[in-house]
């Protein structure tokens, strides 16, 4: 009891001092770096995992490329299960002169089983929920699709043969699984208008969705009975593990945020330790005081580990405010890749907050605090009696263990947590070797200063390795965000500027072959240049040399998004021209009809596939079988139609089939899709620019999002330059008042500070923009394979802004020590 | 290995007051930390009531120190972030005394300091900083005080109301006290005087 209240009298008072209150800055930057994450992901999740029912509006929800056999759906009613039959396919609406690629949900009066949907009767209308879609004849588009086609509510437009009228603007609507991100806007309607639209083909890529609910006694039965019967083709969502295929993508990219944050923690960490060590060597004496007074150990244990309690407590509940405030800056950053309304977040990222806060301040600051407990007593008679030092394997040891741990429950991955942490570890030190460098070389430079910058300088040398630790710490934090910067501003548009002038832009699918002939027609008519029709068929891998493929393929392959779905095959006589043989041969025209097949190199590493092995495939409820005549490296980005496997001609051609293609039209000229669609209705015309731009829309905004989190990390850098500064605090008011009683003018201390932070800010600068031309040049190099110039404007502005940042913060805290009369401090 | 004291043989009663004098360096600092249990001998052994403090660990003897021993030193060694009130407090609120406001309150007044009990240390002269040190040093009414040149950093005439103020409390509770001065005059007025001499000690009979 009587310790509490010491410890918070002994902490009330000390906060003025200072070092205490960069600890818990750094305290509550760490934890609220933590739980912004935190809170963000689990709504994520809440909105994907939770509430799963009413986000696929039903309990069940089957997605198959086509009509699963009636029996399922007898079953379904003989279990009394209520049942939804939909249907999902991506089409070009037209109106008036625009045109714009849309995708579809045609739904029945049933639909949605749960939830409900969301939609308004005008523009930036209030909302109305309702139980049903629309009715027949009737639309509901999204705003982004009736935007980019001029469209109110009321006005007509086509689909394909078909008229349908706008009826509401559709704001949320459930079932979205499985296209968590939809390039295209969406819309829906009524299901017995499909018919009528003509766009609906043998071979179309359509998906039938099939809702189910009922009593969860029914819908186990169901699921047990449906699991064995199923067409690999068809995936269910929403049962016991249904939704973890849909959340693995969703999970890697939590795993590497949260990573991410952590980088903010070992800054605020190393901020901690600094803030701890000189908040324990100033308490030598008031330790000392106390163990002569008759305190013993376990009391000095107690009193300061009751101060960093409460300091913990007060850090983790200001950490947790700051990360929820941040949390919805973070959602505002992402509002568009995210479903609407998420929901409220719960207790679960406070918890890790605390665990992340607590974990973080003992693994910092407990040695410097456990030090105390040994200041021998005789320090009241003798000041030089101070304790051993901890052993830096236990001070390193114990910082790097509560990282590793925290990193560990992060990401819930130790391989990952390793590699992460031994990277950056890495990384640190080729930066902190470049810092020594840097200072010992700017030794040389002193024979060319004079006055404040020599003064200066002299200073950035003397406090060496303090200033080692500021100029990394700000330094890393920096480069971080230039990278992420740049990978914004300067990636996407280095990769289209090096796209040849015409490429293709836009891609026709859904081709019947009966349309084959007038198509080619009506591109010469236009003089459009194609790159030729190519026909395609819709198969999975069934097995590889007769072994099924999940057990034959590496288990790393197992999750292959290749494997899931089923793939565009198609057949050709020569290799296309962007593709490049690199093992066994092409066939020639006396092998047609052979059961042989070329494929893609990278799909035939990732499956472990090698010439001679056999492929088995099934396409609808036929299977046939090839074996691997040749290896392709394919140009993905080409833009031309490409495909994982190539038969010879007239092996595959019975089975379904309809053609792709790609052409290059440019930008005045887009009306001619207005006819092409309007000619061919069934055809499905998707336009690489409009989606190119989609791409840099959600690049821009997943990158915003990374950058929003680094921000945490230059704050914690910023911090980690306070505690550093703090540390060096007392040496130099002493240097200052020495200097000034010897005579020196204020204007000239203030004039050699700034030439010092000036210096540090211009290092950190400096090693940043080194860091990131290394980082950008290995990621365009090898990752990308792009070209590769110097940043010259980052070289400008990353010492410009390392300057701003240290003279800011380094001003702030130094500024008294100019102001300090000598008498002060000497006659202490 | 430099030895500091030698051959000391030394038995002090309850009750006495005690001056021990020496130049500069003849070690009485290191007599005083030995005596009060701050530290140990290489060699000998020490008895504070009755307990032998070798055979005692740190936190033995900080338990000991908290019984028995109170403290006054030349540069007073107050808690500079806490009141005058909180610094008599402290040894009270270490023996988890649950009237240590009232007591502390009252060993200030008798200090004559009950106008500056919210002051902080910073705030007060040299003479007032020690009153506070006096009041610390009887507040839990030791058996022995231990007195580290007391007016070593004060006035002439600071240094006389201090001492008055150190004899007459130590009077009021028939408290030992052991003081290291080389002021000759202050030594006058203890019963004992013992005089460190190239790490030997003698007693000079008054």
């Amino acid at each position: 009891m009587n310790t509490i209240k010491l410890a918070w009298r002994l902490i009330r008072r000390d906060w003025y001092v200072g070092e205490l209150k960069i600890l818990t800055l750094a305290l509550i930057i760490a934890v609220a770096s933590v739980t912004s994450i935190g809170f963000f992901t689990q709504r994520i999740n809440l909105a994907m995992q939770d509430q799963t029912g009413k986000f696929l509006g039903a309990d069940l929800m089957l997605n198959s490329p086509r009509e699963v056999d009636a029996s399922v759906l007898d079953k379904a009613s003989q279990l009394k299960l209520a049942v939804s039959k939909n249907l999902l396919f991506s089409t070009v609406l037209v109106a008036n002169e625009d045109f714009q690629l849309a995708q579809v949900k045609a739904v029945d009066d049933h639909f949605p089983l749960l939830g409900e949907i969301e939609y308004a009767t005008q523009l930036y209308g209030e909302t109305i929920i309702s139980s049903r879609g629309p009715g027949p004849g009737e639309a509901w588009l999204t705003h982004r699709l009736l935007k980019r086609l001029n469209l109110k509510v009321g006005d007509s437009f086509e689909l394909g043969n078909s008229q349908l009228t706008v009826s509401g603007v559709l704001k949320y609507d459930p079932g979205q699984a499985g296209s968590f991100m939809p390039i295209a806007p969406r819309m829906l309607m009524h299901y017995s208008d499909v018919a009528n639209t003509g766009v609906i083909q043998p071979g179309s890529r359509i998906t039938y969705q099939y809702l189910f609910s009922g009593s969860l006694q029914d819908r186990e039965r169901f699921e047990r009975w449906l699991k064995p019967v199923l067409n690999p083709t068809a995936r269910l969502f929403g049962g016991k593990q249904g939704s973890q295929a849909l959340n693995t993508a969703l999970d890697r990219a939590e795993q590497y945020l949260a990573l991410a944050s952590m980088l903010s923690v070992m800054l605020a960490g190393i901020a901690i330790a600094m803030a701890a060590n000189r908040y324990g060597q100033r308490h030598f004496d008031q330790t000392a005081l106390l163990r002569c007074m008759g305190a013993v150990q376990a009391k000095i244990v107690s009193l300061y580990s009751m101060q960093l309690i409460m300091i913990g407590v007060l850090a983790c509940v200001l950490g947790c405010l700051v990360g929820f405030l941040a949390q919805q800056g973070l959602v505002m950053v992402m509002a568009d890749l995210l479903p609407e309304n998420l929901p409220r977040p719960g207790y679960q990222p406070l918890v890790s907050g605390f665990f992340s806060g607590f974990l973080t301040l003992a693994g910092f600051s407990l040695p410097a605090i456990m030090r105390l407990k040994s200041v021998p007593p005789l320090r009241v008679l003798r000041r030089d009696s101070i304790p051993l030092p901890i052993s830096a394997v236990v001070v390193y040891g114990l910082a790097l263990f509560s990282i590793c741990v925290l990193m560990w429950w992060q990401s819930g991955n130790l391989l990952l947590t390793l590699i992460v942490l031994l990277g950056t570890l890495a990384c640190v030190l080729l930066l902190a070797v470049l810092t020594v460098l840097m200072i010992a070389l700017s030794r040389y430079l002193l024979i060319f200063l004079t006055g404040p910058w020599r003064s200066g300088l002299m200073q950035v040398i003397r406090y060496r390795q303090a200033n080692q630790l500021q100029i990394l710490a700000l330094g890393l934090a920096l480069m971080i965000l230039l990278t992420v910067l740049l990978l914004r501003t300067d990636l996407l548009d280095r990769w289209q500027a090096q796209l040849p002038a015409e490429a293709p832009n836009h891609f026709v699918v859904n081709i019947q072959a009966s349309e084959v002939p007038a198509l080619a027609s009506f591109f010469s008519a236009h003089g459009m240049r194609t790159e030729g029709l190519y026909p395609m068929v819709r198969a999975r891998i069934s097995a590889i040399n007769d072994v099924p493929v999940l057990q034959a393929v590496p288990p790393g392959a197992r999750i292959d998004e290749a494997l899931r779905r089923e793939l565009n095959i198609s057949w050709a006589d020569n290799i296309q021209k962007n593709n490049q043989l690199i093992k066994g041969k092409w066939w020639s025209a006396a092998d047609q009809g052979k059961n042989l097949l070329s494929i893609e190199s990278g799909l035939a590493q990732r499956l472990g596939v090698k010439l001679g092995d056999s492929l088995s495939f099934q396409a609808a409820d036929k299977k046939f079988k090839a074996s691997v005549s040749n290896i392709r490296k394919v140009q993905w980005d080409s833009f031309q139609p490409n495909f994982y496997i190539i038969f010879p001609p007239k092996v595959i051609s019975d089975y379904p089939h309809n053609f792709i293609s790609s052409f290059y039209l440019p930008a005045d000229k887009k009306e001619i899709i207005n006819k092409l669609v309007r000619q061919f209705p069934g055809l499905t015309v998707i336009e690489v620019d409009a989606i190119m731009e989609q791409v840099k829309v959600i690049l821009d905004q997943v990158t915003l999002a990374v950058e929003y989190v680094m921000l945490f990390v230059l704050i914690a850098g910023l911090v980690v330059l306070m505690a550093a500064l703090q540390s060096s605090m007392d040496d130099r008011i002493h240097t200052a008042i020495i200097m000034r009683s010897l005579g020196a003018k204020k204007s000239f201390l203030r004039k050699g500070q700034l030439a010092e932070f000036t210096i540090l800010g211009l290092f950190a600068g400096v090693l940043a923009v080194i860091g990131t031309e290394m980082i950008t040049y290995g990621l365009y190099k090898y990752v990308f394979k792009l070209g590769y110039e110097l940043h010259v404007l980052y070289w400008v502005l990353a010492p410009l802004t390392g300057v701003v940042l240290i003279l800011l913060t380094g001003r702030l805290y130094t500024r008294h020590v100019t102001l300090l009369p000598p008498a002060s401090i000497l006659y202490r | 290995m430099l030895n500091i004291l030698n051959g000391v043989e030394l038995e002090i009663k309850s009750g006495e007051t005690i001056a021990i004098l020496g130049q500069s360096g003849s070690g009485k600092s290191t007599l005083l930390g030995l005596l009060a249990g701050l530290d140990m001998p290489t060699a000998g052994d020490v008895f504070l009531d009755n307990k032998h403090l070798n055979a005692l660990d740190e936190d033995g003897r900080a338990e000991l120190r908290l019984d028995k021993v109170g403290f006054v030193f030349q540069s007073f060694q107050l808690l500079p972030n806490l009141t005058a009130l909180e610094n008599v407090m402290l040894p009270l609120e270490l023996k988890a005394d649950s009237n240590a406001k009232t007591r502390a309150h009252e060993l200030l007044q008798r200090v004559g300091l009950d106008q500056r009990l919210q002051h902080f240390p910073r705030q007060l002269s040299g003479g007032e900083q020690q009153r506070v040190a006096i009041a610390r040093a009887f507040a839990l009414q030791p058996a022995i005080v231990f007195a580290d040149e007391p007016t070593g950093n004060l006035d002439t005439v600071t240094s006389a109301q201090i001492i008055n103020l150190l004899f007459e409390i130590n009077r009021e509770q028939q408290t030992t006290l052991v003081m290291v001065t080389h002021d000759e005059n202050l030594a006058g007025l203890c019963q004992r005087r013992l005089i460190l001499e190239d790490g030997l000690i003698r007693e000079e009979k008054g």
